[in-house]
């Protein structure tokens, strides 16, 4: 008998996925979907290769590199795509902070494998090996929906910023407002959790939570309002655009990128606004319940928050991916963690150098100082507006 | 009534800018870490600096000392017993074995010791497995590489002297302590002679009593003496006295 011998390369042929009549984004380009769809090609290609070998001329070869299979292939690995490389920016994140914070402490920071880095997977498999316990007498059903919605949120969230033209998961008209809302629904399942814990402390940090959310929500939405009345849209390929085509807005926008700055502090409960969790006070706040992995998890979605809170900052004021006098560089992305990273910095700064408000401080902070200083951005913007400069 | 609201707003908005300057600080701080070293020490692979005469686990060389017992009777803690080994030649002496588990590295063995044989070393890592191996013997005690910085002096001898090569002692031959003689009390039984550990203590004879007898008194040489006190803790009838310097 003749075997018919076909050659690999009849099975992976690199299309084009624009071509592909089922490609989810329309008319634009998009990075990991790309490589997502091109991973597929090699590694379905090679098993409908495989497949025809043994059996020629079978349908299922034919069906896995096919365009519709093809797509679907090609989102599952772009959804690990865009999870991987938030996921390792905000270890990156962690380990910076680690280290930043160590330096200026005067100490080392964390020393285990790659200058610290791995102090995170040692921290992550540690917290796993735990036993996963819950108390008796909590509400099971909001204990259980509260800690994985806000894991879950933090990880939305993350994986919804985009960081670039070419890389991003939906491309929203509204998509600030969208991560906006997403982001702010953390502090009232905080709430809610810190009730069903059926734990003083917790209670007390989940009120703290609500404090909080009361006190920075309406200057922080100001700020993005006034952002987005500069821009003139509430999508944020186009914000980034129109800061490339003007100037940052951390220019006419000074008193606003400060504000905004503390506000996504606040949102992202970070020292120096961390009073919910205020592990000196109440024992972890509204997390003091939460043992084990859930814990673990609890701290990396606070961790995407920061970076979230960091990539917004650099969204709204500092020109996203772009650079001044380039524009869209050769790797955007880059351009864009860096920014963030440096927001971060930041952060780290401050978490170091001021020490935790009080909780009847953050009322007359939120109302009595952030609230006046948006209101003067807006003014100062809508004046730029009316006379014309942008 | 509005106006009552406002009492508490922050008079002069410009003072919240104090923030400022803890994060100044910080960031000088930071400057400073990130182009030098840290104040941390990396523990297992590197070590402080310690002195010379850093007061460790003590120290003993087992050939200078005499086992005249000072060091048992200085230790606050009681942790140094005198116990009986052969010597280099088999002979049985008695030297010091320090139970390191009750020692408080004072170094005060050291200090009093009169010949120098019991020193302080530098060596603090002594985590041992069981109480029983915290038990440092005469020749266990053993540091090679002893400086003239660890016989820690008794008299004001500093590393600084010693490192500019005046490493003697402060004090001249005869302003030293020594036994000292009530002939009256003595009644020439020979224990001072048995017990010293330098054999410093002769008998002389010194007449005859009234039956004929020959009356011993004990003549000290001071160039051996190293006043350990050991005659005048054994003398029966207390005739014997340091006689301290003043």
């Amino acid at each position: 008998m003749v075997q018919e011998y076909s050659s690999i390369l009849d099975w992976i042929v690199f299309n084009d996925p624009m071509k592909n009549p089922y490609y989810p984004f329309v008319d634009t380009y998009n990075l990991p979907f790309d490589i997502g769809y091109k991973l597929w090609e090699i590694l379905g290609g090679a098993i409908a290769w495989l497949i025809n070998l043994i059996f020629p001329g079978n349908p299922v070869s034919t069906w896995l590199v096919c365009d519709a299979t093809s797509t679907l292939m090609g989102l599952l690995i772009f959804m690990l795509l865009i999870f991987i490389i938030a996921f390792v920016s905000t270890l990156i994140v962690l380990w910076m902070e680690r280290k930043c914070l160590g330096r200026m402490m005067d100490r080392r920071g964390t020393m285990v494998g790659m200058k610290g880095f791995l102090q995170c997977v040692a921290d992550g498999l540690k917290t796993f090996m735990k036993e996963n316990t819950a108390p008796k007498k909590v509400d099971k059903m909001t204990y259980w929906w509260c800690v994985s919605l806000i894991v879950g949120l933090s990880v939305l969230v993350l994986c919804m910023v985009p960081l670039s033209q070419r890389w991003f998961v939906v491309d929203y008209q509204t998509g600030l407002l969208i991560i906006m809302a997403f982001f702010a629904l953390a502090p009232f399942l905080i709430l809610v959790s810190g009730w069903a814990q059926n734990n003083k402390y917790s209670l007390i940090g989940g009120m703290r939570a609500a404090e909080l959310m009361i006190s920075y929500e309406v200057p922080m939405l100001i700020l993005i309002a006034t952002t987005a009345l500069l821009a003139g849209s509430f999508n944020i390929g186009d914000i980034v655009n129109a800061q490339n085509e003007t100037v940052w807005y951390i220019i006419p926008q000074i008193i606003g990128a400060i504000t905004f700055f503390f506000c996504a502090t606040a949102e992202a409960e970070r020292v120096p606004f961390d009073i919910a969790e205020a592990e000196a006070e109440l024992v972890e706040g509204w997390q003091t319940e939460y043992a084990g992995m859930k814990w673990g998890l609890i701290m990396l979605g606070d961790y995407m928050r920061g970076s979230v809170s960091c990539s917004m900052f650099a969204i709204l004021y500092l020109g996203g991916w772009t650079l001044p006098f380039i524009g869209n560089g050769p790797i955007p992305e880059i351009v864009f963690l860096l920014k963030s990273y440096l927001v971060f910095f930041f952060m780290i700064l401050i978490r170091c150098a001021l020490a935790r408000v009080r909780t009847d401080q953050i009322l007359n902070i939120g109302w009595k100082v952030f609230m006046p200083l948006s209101v003067i951005n807006l003014a100062i913007v809508l004046l730029l507006k009316v006379g014309g400069v942008f | 009534m509005a106006m009552k609201y406002l009492d508490k707003y922050p008079k002069n908005l410009a003072k919240s800018l104090w923030v400022l300057k803890p994060c100044w600080a910080v960031m000088k701080l930071f400057a400073k870490t990130v182009t030098h070293r840290s104040m941390t020490i990396l523990y297992p692979y590197e070590k402080e600096w310690i002195p010379d005469n850093y007061r460790g686990r003590p120290g003993l060389r087992f050939d200078k000392c005499v086992g005249c017992g000072m060091c048992v009777r200085m230790c606050p803690t009681a942790c140094i017993k005198l116990i009986e080994v052969p010597d280099d030649e088999g002979k049985p002496v008695m030297r010091p074995q320090v139970n390191l588990g009750r020692c408080a590295m004072c170094g005060y063995c050291a200090e009093y010791c009169p010949l120098d044989a019991m020193t302080v070393t530098p060596d603090y890592e002594l985590a041992e497995y069981t109480r029983y191996d915290l038990l440092y013997g005469p020749r266990r005690l053993n540091y090679e590489g002893t400086t003239p910085g660890m016989e820690v002096k008794l008299e004001v001898t500093l590393p600084s002297d010693i490192e500019n090569g005046n490493p003697e002692r402060r004090v001249s031959f005869f302003d030293l302590d020594r036994p000292e003689l009530t002939d009256s009390k003595c009644i020439g039984c020979k224990k001072c002679a048995k017990v010293c550990p330098v054999n410093a203590i002769e008998m002389v004879e010194k007449g005859v009593n009234d039956k004929g007898k020959p009356i011993l008194r004990p003549v000290i040489d001071n160039s051996k003496c190293i006043c350990c006190s050991n005659c005048v803790l054994d003398c029966p009838k207390d005739a014997l006295q340091i006689k301290e310097v003043l």
